[in-house]
């Protein structure tokens, strides 16, 4: 009888979402800020993106290919994860960098983060933080001074020039600027995608609705920032709004630390992780304002196997085995 | 008595239904010509053949008898011939032990004897005499299920269906109403319990209109939620009962019979007739007409595609049960068996032959397991040979309903290691 049957093991159906397709996603979610950060920064921020993820895919094909898997292969099974390492390296440095610094902030993130450890889902820490800390320690002598936007401020007080971007609570400084101002990013330093926090929300929307994210994670990460900041501030509500819209808080919470390789895998585990990662980022920030965000997210994604390890989901039916009473 | 809301379950996935039979009459097809019984359609120990090569039978003849407490009399489903008895490999690899009868068409039926009366023990004794298996799939001797060592409270009857196609249940409850409801009563007194629930998902609403006209019994409807048909999920929906891990349900006072199955007990006890017929939902868009049939056991697939006018050109798959939990065929020498409910041809469209790559950790196995287990260890550990830490991961909890894999964005065959899994630690314990 016909052999030309295909067998394999149930389910028969499945659906239609793929990791390529999520990934996809991503890349759609972070199309609003990359848009903002070339209408801000101009055309050199365009090229700094553009060139972070074609290295970005770059490193995947040449890694591939130096462990001679087919071209075709790779094209195949390519998944667009280090497009979404790219994208996001590309959008976490200013235009005060070099030219040269997000084609080794991606050979690094793609190659040495991800594929040394076996490629997408395997690597320990997630690759575009990873890349981002590198660029931030390597081109440190060629950065130059942060660059303000095309667009001004549009609301509240004009004295933007000299505004810190980020909340400096040791100092008990605020940046000058309206929160307004702060959301659209207009009049503010800062990196290429992280300045319009509109647009990163508008991401993150999208990233909710496909239910690539679970949008809870990134608020609780978000608030429990905020909150701790004005709680070392001395219960200065004042911290709250900028502290949550300055730096790279809001593009940390929604893009970087939700990926799904370095997060918790029970709802549980996920709330301590985000609840961590909140307090750890305030407490870094009030010590130093230097790439607080990221350094938080790497040191709590290497928290992450730890986590994995105690917390875990009780079997439907679980109960705890009773101690059993000595006779006596 | 009327319609009661269950119990909030939040944990499975709402799966699409392509009930593409859902308003097609279910139709008898007429006995083939050559019926292959197998004898092992159950849980439990093979029948015995009591008949020879050359021995002439009616439909209803006693056959094959049940060899032990664990095990199910087969009779044969046609008048005839017994031609052969012989090993077939079957198409899901099983080599099991067929008997195979020439029909004669004349289609003599042979009874059960009459009932001396209804007393529980008689009506188990029946039911065990006609052979009837749970036919939701697992295919335990109800007879069994029908003595357990604690006296029960609750009787659920499981009219989910909560596979995506299949539709014969949702049928026989439509046309069959007033023997499933004996069936139901019958069993129910077998069982010496009062409180009778029956579960029907909410996609079924004429269904659960007919039942809910019965004043002695509770519907539940079932919200449309992958799996709601299974035993334990039914249980803790309709009573709010937890069976603890590594417990029966008869644990928690509950005993959950299949629709076809309390049919089946109708038919043994009021006509007298043994279970020789299965109701098989015969779908998929690889099929050119979907039916919901009710055919002899022991009937080959090719007469059943057949039957539904011949599988098209890009039928890829055909599959023993519902597209979740049943079983891909390796080729078509397949018989029906009692616990069939459906036949399933599917296209290239329909089923997904991606595959797999690398876990991305997303967690959605663990989030939509229904028994809250992590699929992604468990397979992790099965994958790499180390069993015992699959055990302590819960992997012997899985129903295999097929959920993980559904959901797996990487396409990993999540159900394919947990079952290994499962076999293998099976396999150290009874070694030990």
């Amino acid at each position: 009888m016909e052999n030309n049957l295909i067998y394999s093991s149930s389910p028969h159906i499945k659906t239609t979402r793929t990791t390529r397709r999520i990934m996809i996603d991503v890349c759609i979610a972070l199309l609003p800020a990359t848009v903002m950060g070339v209408v801000y920064f101009g055309l050199y921020a365009l090229a700094l993106v553009a060139l972070a993820v074609a290295f970005a895919v770059a490193g995947e094909y040449i890694y591939l290919l130096i462990m001679k898997k087919p071209f075709k292969e790779i094209t195949r099974e390519f998944d667009f994860s280090s497009v979404v390492s790219g994208m996001l390296i590309g959008l976490t440095i200013g235009t005060n960098y070099p030219v040269y610094a997000p084609i080794f902030g991606s050979l690094f993130a793609v190659i040495v983060v991800k594929m040394l450890f076996g490629g997408t889902g395997k690597n320990v820490v997630n690759p575009a933080i990873a890349g981002r800390v590198f660029m931030f320690i390597s081109f440190q002598w060629a950065v130059g001074a942060w660059l303000l936007p095309a667009i001004g401020s549009v609301y509240g007080e004009t004295v933007a020039t000299s505004a810190t971007a980020v909340v400096d609570v040791s100092k008990g400084t605020v940046p000058a600027l309206s929160v307004i101002d702060m959301l659209l990013g207009t009049g503010m330093q800062g990196c290429i995608g992280e300045t319009c926090k509109l647009a990163l929300l508008a991401g993150g929307i999208y990233l909710a609705a496909r239910k690539v994210i679970n949008i809870i994670f990134p608020l609780i990460y978000i608030a429990v920032a905020g909150l701790t900041t004005t709680v070392i501030g001395g219960f200065v509500f004042a911290f709250f709004f900028p502290a949550i819209l300055s730096g790279g808080l809001i593009i940390g919470a929604i893009f970087m630390a939700t990926d799904y390789t370095t997060t918790p895998n029970t709802l549980c585990g996920n709330m301590i992780y985000f609840i961590a990662l909140g307090i750890l980022t305030a407490v870094l920030r009030y010590a130093t304002n230097m790439e607080t965000v990221s350094f938080a997210i790497l040191l709590m994604n290497l928290t992450v196997p730890l986590i994995d390890k105690f917390i875990l989901n009780k079997p439907f039916g679980y109960k705890k085995p009773q101690k059993q009473k000595e006779a006596k | 008595m009327s319609v009661i809301k269950p119990r909030f379950f939040p944990y499975g996935t709402k799966i699409h239904g392509n009930k593409l039979t859902k308003n097609s009459p279910t139709e008898t097809m007429p006995a083939p010509s050559k019926v292959y019984i197998s004898v092992s359609q159950h849980i439990g120990a093979p029948a015995i053949p009591v008949v020879n090569i050359g021995d002439k039978v009616k439909k209803g003849t006693l056959i094959a008898e049940a060899s032990g407490a664990i095990s199910a009399n087969v009779y044969s489903s046609v008048s005839g011939t017994v031609s052969d008895i012989c090993d077939i490999v079957n198409g899901l690899n099983q080599k099991q032990k067929h008997i195979v009868i020439e029909n004669d068409f004349s289609d003599e039926q042979a009874f059960l004897p009459p009932l001396a009366d209804f007393e529980p023990q008689t009506l188990v004794d029946r039911i065990r005499l006609a052979g009837i298996v749970g036919l939701g799939g697992a295919g335990f001797p109800t007879a069994a299920k029908l003595t357990p060592k604690t006296q029960l409270d609750t009787l659920i009857i499981n009219g989910a269906e909560c596979e995506p196609y299949l539709t014969c249940d949702y049928r026989l409850m439509m046309e069959r109403t007033q023997e499933i409801y004996k069936g139901i009563k019958y069993v129910a007194r077998a069982l010496k319990v009062s409180k009778i629930i029956i579960g029907i998902e909410l996609n079924k609403p004429l269904a659960i209109k007919e039942f809910s006209e019965f004043s002695d019994l509770d519907v539940v409807a079932l919200k449309k939620q992958y799996p709601m048909g299974s035993e334990k999920h039914l249980i803790y929906v309709c009573t709010g009962r937890k069976v603890p891990t590594g417990k029966m349900p008869f644990d928690v006072g509950c005993c959950v019979q299949n629709i076809k199955t309390v049919l089946a007990a109708y038919n043994a006890i009021e006509n007298n007739i043994p279970l020789t017929e299965a109701y098989i939902t015969v779908s998929g868009r690889g099929v050119k007409k979907p039916k919901n049939l009710k055919v002899a056991i022991g009937t080959p697939f090719p007469d059943l595609i057949d039957y539904c006018g011949g599988k098209s050109e890009n039928a890829d798959k055909i599959v023993a049960g519902g597209p979740m939990m049943g079983k891909a065929l390796v080729n078509l020498t397949q018989y029906v068996r009692k616990t069939d409910s459906g036949l399933l041809c599917l296209n290239k469209n329909e089923t997904s032959s991606d595959a797999p790559t690398n876990c991305i950790n997303c967690g959605l196995c663990a989030r939509k397991c229904p028994m809250r287990l992590m699929p992604m260890y468990i397979e992790s550990f099965a994958l790499a040979g180390n069993f015992k830490e699959a055990e302590r991961y819960g992997a012997m909890n899985c129903v295999e309903c097929g959920l993980c894999a559904y959901n797996c964005p990487a396409r990993r065959a999540l159900v394919q290691s947990i079952s290994m899994a499962k076999a293998k630690i099976k396999e150290m314990k009874n070694g030990k």
